[in-house]
């Protein structure tokens, strides 16, 4: 009898200290959404920062002109309802009158107006200015709903670049009074999303709310709070003490081990990011180098086994791809030829080439140490004496910069932009020394794509352009990444197909 | 007295700023900065242009001497990564580190000595091997690995402490605990070493002659000289805290100076890194030479100068 007191008076005791030690959970009971992120948030304005972590705090604080449709990569209406071309260097937009700032305050066409033309002035140091200073010689005000652009030249990206980097800001608000504040928004943001800011601790916690008058459709969710938590172990066990309910950027076995257990779920998404070999078919470092030859080039597309380096070494939903782009990507044609895996044939084209015994060939690398192996041995299978050079991609930049570099294993994320665009210009248009391949008439009809307007004509330039890279093998097109989730069995979190996590399209099962 | 403290107070400054020059130099080596800021997929014309806005792209030697130049007029420079000067990035975040520090030393405290007087009254006994047993644990586990089973052991299995953040005192418990292992060996051994050796003295033998003995006789005739090392030893261990924290403070999402050096490294941002090597070279100097003067101020036996 005694012993049972006793025993009674532990597990009071033990559920007493539980209850009151136990840290708050998250979950639908309070209808948060709590989620982790190793980068620390140190500014809320998305005009003012670059990483991919700030493009999903955009997505639920910030509003653009359009938005684009992640399935089909169309404009649709988003602060503005329509748009019309009055010539190849003048857009007209027309904003939607009921959108409010989450201070209260309604969105004007001047608000608009100021945004561009700050973003697009120097004086701004924006990290949007790049994207918006090619185009845009300025915007005015035309009518009460009605913003004109002018732009400098034909640029057919126009819509593409409102949708995805310029938040809109109450005019006057980097420089209130002349007197400049580019930090104006870092933390007090207001923005004309579907969630606002409640409380905000810089590299700490960023805690929001549905916005009520948000003017699209609300989220489900009533809050999201993000959690700065550096270590992923401890993301991990947050998760699995209800303490999160979502992660990413997880490690794949970490999330295949805890998402076979009913903790947590697994989700592997697509990541626009791909990896590649750059091939040296310009002769910077040798102009009668071996990678000057086509066929030397089309055996190093032969000899990789990209599926298996996907499969096995990537893992997820990560696939080969045959393309010089992501298979999403607009304008991404996949009828260019393929070079499947075959040793053999790669070992008599290089026969066929001159090189029956293979050659010395200098292999650089920065990332992905278990592929970049994979690949110098199957390169080494078919004969070519490989070095692997893994090397910080500090020294891989100096060295390609200085055209030390016959091949590398490069990648590329094409900043989440579903447009082939965003990885042909810097590859391949002849302005950087990403580009290896020496073709002029390819950067000429890279650079072509960027002139018109028409997207069928865009999309037959691409198609020439990627079907050219892949029929002179000036890459080995390697694989696609993907992006590995943990989420709370009780959150319905959707993958969309161009890789970027969408918080405000979450709901509770 | 006054002259010793000077001394090493310049001592210090010294090794602060030898520190900051090899941390500077190996820093500029390992990583470009311009690209850490940059990240990953950036142009040449970005990092071009981060190199020229923050001046990167003069020669190491100006941009160490303009530093120090700031540094002895109480500028230490503007973080490239927070957009923050440096020394109010790190004032911030101070608060978090000596909290945690001194709960770090609190439980080193209430852990080591006791078990170290114990293993002292009851040497060669099972809780002399149990005490043994403890330190050579707490000893050879690293701090990351016993973080991270704390946390499956209180966060999940028995989720009674939070795992991250640092809003409340709770939040300090486990990072507390396992910054404060890290010390107990050294802190234990020490008090058992020191009370064997003065349990033996003859005023001790004296005490026990008066029919002192157990509690009252550690508390009023042993234990204080017995503690004289060891009080030395935990000042040298408080300036170890602030090391440690960098570890402790990243498992735990503490938002600290350790969790400040650690992304200020990784992100190349070498203003942040050369304060807060400047600041804990400081700080582990100063609590050394505090250590000194505890020394000499509780035995007088003991003069320095």
């Amino acid at each position: 009898m005694k012993v049972q007191r006793w025993r009674s008076l532990c597990a009071a005791s033990a559920i007493a200290l539980a209850t009151s030690f136990a840290p708050a959970h998250a979950g639908p009971e309070d209808d948060t959404l709590r989620a982790a992120m190793a980068e620390e948030i140190l500014n809320l304005d998305y005009n003012y920062t670059t990483k991919r972590e700030y493009i999903i705090l955009a997505q639920l604080t910030d509003a653009t002109l359009f938005n684009l449709d992640p399935e089909t990569q169309e404009v649709n209406p988003s602060i503005a309802t329509a748009y019309k071309w009055q010539d190849d260097m003048t857009l007209d937009v027309t904003l939607r009158d009921d959108v409010k700032f989450h201070d209260g305050s309604t969105l004007t066409p001047e608000d608009v107006a100021y945004t561009y033309n700050w973003i697009a002035n120097p004086e701004s140091e924006s990290n949007a200015t790049g994207v918006v200073e090619r185009w845009l010689d300025n915007a005015e005000v035309t009518g009460p709903n009605t913003v004109r652009f002018h732009l400098k030249s034909v640029y057919p990206l126009v819509l593409r670049d409102m949708a995805n980097r310029i938040m809109i800001r109450k005019a006057g608000t980097y420089d209130p009074d002349g007197k400049i504040n580019r930090d104006a928004m870092s933390s007090d943001l207001v923005g004309t999303g579907p969630y606002r800011v409640v409380n905000f601790e810089p590299g700490t916690e960023l805690v929001l709310e549905r916005f009520g008058d948000y003017f699209g459709e609300a989220p489900e969710i009533g809050n999201i709070v993000v959690r700065n938590i550096p270590d992923v172990g401890t993301q991990q066990a947050e998760l699995m003490s209800g303490g999160i309910d979502w992660m990413f950027k997880v490690p794949l076995d970490l999330a295949e081990s805890l998402g076979a257990t009913p903790m947590a779920t697994h989700l592997s998404g697509p990541d626009l990011r791909v990896g590649f070999l750059v091939l040296d078919a310009g002769g910077y470092t040798d102009p009668d180098g071996p990678l000057t030859n086509v066929l030397v080039r089309r055996a190093i597309n032969h000899a990789l086994n990209t599926p298996e380096m996907a499969e096995y070494l990537i893992g997820g939903s990560a696939e080969a791809i045959h393309t010089a782009c992501h298979p999403a990507q607009f304008g991404c044609d996949q009828e260019a030829v393929a070079y499947p895996y075959d040793p053999e044939k790669a070992k008599e084209l290089l026969a066929e080439a001159g090189y029956p015994d293979g050659f010395p060939l200098e292999l650089w690398a920065y990332r992905d140490k278990a592929a970049s192996e994979a690949i110098a041995s199957d390169l080494a299978k078919a004969g070519i004496d490989v070095t692997l050079r893994y090397v910080k991609l500090e020294s891989l930049n100096q060295a390609r910069a200085a055209r030390d570099i016959p091949a590398y294993f490069g990648t590329w994320g094409s900043g989440g932009t579903a447009d082939t665009a965003a990885i042909a210009r810097i590859h391949f248009s002849g302005e950087s020394d990403r580009d290896m391949s020496g073709d002029k008439d390819l950067a000429e009809l890279v650079l072509s794509a960027e002139q018109t307007a028409d997207q069928e004509k865009r999309k037959e330039i691409y198609s020439e352009a990627i079907g050219k890279i892949a029929d002179q093998a000036y890459w080995a097109p390697l694989f696609s990444y993907s992006a590995n989730y943990l989420v709370s069995p009780q959150l319905d979190f959707p993958l969309d197909p161009d890789g970027l996590p969408r918080l405000q399209n979450s709901a509770w099962k | 007295m006054l002259r010793y403290i000077a001394l090493r107070g310049l001592l210090a400054l010294l090794v602060a700023f030898t520190v900051s020059l090899a941390a500077f130099l190996l820093l500029n080596v390992a990583a470009d900065p311009a690209q850490a800021i940059a990240g990953e997929d950036a142009t040449p014309d970005v990092i071009e242009a981060i190199r020229a806005r923050y001046g990167l792209d003069r020669p190491l030697s100006v941009r160490y001497f303009d530093w120090l130049g700031g540094v002895l007029t109480g500028d230490f420079g503007e973080s490239y990564y927070w957009h923050k000067p440096v020394a109010e990035l790190v004032t911030d975040r101070a608060d978090e580190t000596i909290t945690l520090a001194l709960s770090a030393l609190a439980v080193t405290i209430v852990i080591a000595i006791p078990l170290g007087a114990m293993a002292a009254l009851n040497p060669n006994s099972w809780i002399d091997r149990f005490a043994l047993g403890v330190a050579v644990s707490a000893q050879a586990v690293p701090n990351f690995w016993l973080g991270l089973i704390m946390i499956i052991l209180f966060g999940v299995m028995v989720p009674i402490f939070p795992v991250s953040g640092d809003d409340s005192w709770k939040h300090f418990v486990l990072p507390a605990f396992v910054l404060g292992a890290s010390s107990v060996p050294a802190v234990m051994r020490l008090t058992r070493t020191g009370l064997i050796e003065v349990m033996g003295a003859d005023y001790v033998r004296t005490a026990r002659s008066k029919g002192f003995r157990g509690w009252p006789l550690l508390r009023r005739h042993a234990m204080r000289n017995a503690l004289l090392p060891v009080i030395s030893v935990l000042a040298v261990q408080l300036g170890q805290k602030f090391g440690g924290s960098v570890i402790t403070e990243s498992i735990f999402a503490i938002n600290g100076l350790g969790r400040l050096a650690l992304e200020s490294i990784l992100g190349a941002d070498i203003p942040t890194v050369q304060m807060l090597i400047f600041v804990f070279a400081i700080v582990f100097v100063v609590m050394n030479l505090i250590a000194d003067i505890l020394n000499a101020a509780l035995d007088p036996r003991i003069r320095i100068g």
